[in-house]
């Protein structure tokens, strides 16, 4: 599997680039080391949404990325404890009053806990919220989760105050990261489970391969579609589509060469 | 890294409430049956349940419960491809949506996004609705006919939510109701304790060991199934057996001639209230969207025909079937008591 992480400052991003030993790429942007990559999206939903358009506008294999959301947020006084890291279950948008739910099947050891995403910095009232509040999630969700199903998105966050902070600059997010980073590694490893990829039958190279037969032999769309629902029929049932080589050799010379050629195709298919 | 082996959270890990759902006794009830679970308050099932980019098969391996509060229609006419049996005035109910089960040919996983189970806790509305139709019935000579287990099976719920009782009881109080549980659980005797009624079918799906385990997973085997069906038809209920759908493969016809021979073997004749056989179908468009999220099943990756926009597998192999039922269970049971749905 491959893991995403989200950070909305860099000082959160940084007790994960150092366990993950990240390097920056400066082409994406992304911190990287082989699986793990990590994106740091600016603080409040609207700074998010735009800087998630650059990153879906990467060619990222969703298929098999988890998405990690890491960061610290106010929690409530009566439920919550400074330091704590809380995987969320619920993230409400304080803005428009939409719900987002994540999709948790995989056992972990964390707390869950509701989280609601807020447009302003809240520190003077904490008595309105349930659980935890931050600024950028319900966008994250609200932006990925057309990418990434609901099962591998995955929020947690660390308790920095009870909401009652007038100086932000007096809160050590780094170092709550830090204090937290076995636990993060710890969700990791629960999820690096293959079982939570997409189902393939056709891999890129196979599907590029029949896209190129298809324009080869002029195929008509219907005939392209067919094609490939009929190869992955048969990979299902024999394992391999290596054999369709030998009937894409010759190129037909007219429609009616082209339609005998893919009838025999059909048939070769269906067996 | 380490590599996860199972890690994956036990089913019913967490009860997703609607706010309106919260004040009923069957909210409560489901509750306390799972003290551990996370509770998780939603304000709108649908929103949830019918969401885009959920992994139906993924979410077998963690099942969620959802409660809800159903809105109406609470009670539906029958469909073509739903075995009315005979009766005219045939309905079914959802008192429960999805299944504890994973069939791979159940046309369940093509109807909705998601494998999580939806329990409407107001189940009194469905029964007023049912009192209602009822009287309203378009054949009032005729019974009403109510199957409600049409997109579940409720009897494989009822260790956790007595469910089926429930609407036992209530057709017990209707002279003109006829309910059919169709069910492949081995969960009778949670009911054993009921006396027997003329009202209540019960309808056992049967399949050879080979299709138990290649294509109903999570289902009790066979020998099971087969030791609840003796355990009703002692205790007086009516017994319907359902081959359906009968799976075609190498050597099928053995597998299911060995099936027949047991179940003539065991079960004793005179108590079976009718036998229902079919083949694989499923609407089109449902077998397409189960087809696109790519299933582990080989099911969906054969060679189909399409009638009415139903999938189906060839007239050949629907004579077929048909030919080694009637054969096999021309001395077992009259031809008028044996229907075909292919």
């Amino acid at each position: 599997m491959n893991f995403l992480f989200f950070t909305a400052l860099k000082v959160e991003a940084i007790p994960i680039i150092r366990r993950f030993n990240l390097k920056k790429d400066l082409k994406t942007q992304l911190f990287i080391y082989k699986n793990i990559s990590l994106f740091i999206t600016g603080i409040g939903k609207q700074k998010t949404k735009v800087r998630l358009k650059s990153i879906i506008d990467l060619k990222i294999n969703w298929d098999e990325t988890i998405l990690i959301n890491v960061g610290i947020a106010g929690g409530d006084i009566n439920k919550t404890k400074i330091g704590s890291i809380y995987f969320i279950n619920k993230i409400i948008d304080e803005e428009t009053g939409n719900i987002f739910l994540p999709d948790p099947l995989i056992k972990h050891n964390l707390e869950e806990i509701t989280l609601t995403t807020v447009l302003n910095s809240v520190s003077d009232d904490s008595s309105n919220y349930n659980g935890l509040v931050d600024m950028e999630a319900s966008a994250i969700f609200e932006s990925i989760s057309s990418y990434i199903p609901c099962h591998r998105l995955v929020f947690l966050k660390i308790v920095s105050d009870y909401m009652d902070i007038l100086d932000w600059k007096s809160i050590d997010a780094e170092s709550l990261i830090q204090e937290q980073i076995e636990n993060i590694y710890q969700v990791i490893n629960c999820y690096n489970n293959q079982n939570l990829s997409n189902r393939i039958i056709l891999n890129n190279l196979e599907i590029n391969l029949l896209k190129k037969y298809s324009e080869k032999f002029k195929l008509t769309k219907t005939q392209s579609l067919q094609l490939i629902s009929l190869s992955e029929n048969y990979k299902k049932n024999n394992g391999s589509i290596d054999g369709l080589e030998l009937y894409f050799k010759k190129i037909p010379k007219s429609k009616q060469e082209r339609n005998k050629g893919f009838d025999t195709i059909r048939k070769y298919l269906s067996t | 890294m380490i590599q996860s082996e199972n890690t994956f959270l036990p089913d019913f890990s967490h009860i997703y409430v609607e706010s309106e759902a919260k004040k009923y006794n069957l909210t409560r009830e489901c509750i306390d049956r799972f003290p551990k679970a996370t509770i998780v308050e939603i304000l709108d099932y649908k929103s949830f349940f019918n969401r885009k980019n959920q992994d139906f098969q993924i979410q077998k391996y963690s099942i969620k419960l959802i409660l809800a509060v159903k809105k109406p229609p609470f009670i539906y006419k029958g469909t073509d491809i739903l075995q009315d049996g005979g009766f005219r005035n045939f309905y079914y109910n959802t008192p429960i949506l999805n299944c504890l089960y994973n069939c791979d040919y159940c046309f369940l996983q093509g109807m909705y996004s998601s494998a999580n189970m939806v329990v409407f806790v107001n189940q009194n509305d469905m029964k007023t609705a049912v009192e209602k139709e009822l009287s309203n019935r378009l054949y009032p000579n005729d019974p009403l006919m109510l199957s409600i287990s049409y997109n579940t099976d409720l009897m494989a719920f009822e260790n956790i939510l007595p469910i089926t009782r429930s609407w036992i009881n209530f057709a017990n109080t209707k002279s003109d109701l006829r309910i059919e549980v169709r069910t492949k659980s081995a969960l009778f005797n949670s009911l054993s304790d009921l006396s027997p009624s003329e009202k209540i079918i019960f309808s056992w799906t049967l399949s050879p060991e080979r299709v138990v385990t290649n294509n109903e997973y999570n289902t009790p085997p066979l020998e099971r199934r087969i030791s609840a069906i003796q355990l009703a038809i002692k205790k007086g209920w009516k017994v319907r057996l359902c081959f359906d759908p009968v799976i075609i493969y190498d050597n099928w016809e053995q597998d299911y001639g060995d099936l027949l021979n047991k179940i003539i073997f065991s079960i004793d004749r005179k108590n079976i209230y009718d036998i229902t056989v079919g083949v694989f179908r499923m609407g089109q468009e449902y077998f397409q969207r189960v087809r696109k999220s790519y299933p582990d099943s080989l099911e969906y990756y054969k060679n189909y025909v399409v009638e009415d926009k139903i999938m189906t597998v060839s007239q050949d192999e629907r004579d077929a079937v048909k030919t080694l039922f009637t054969n096999k269970l021309r001395d077992y049971i009259s031809e008028d008591k044996i229907y075909f749905w292919m």
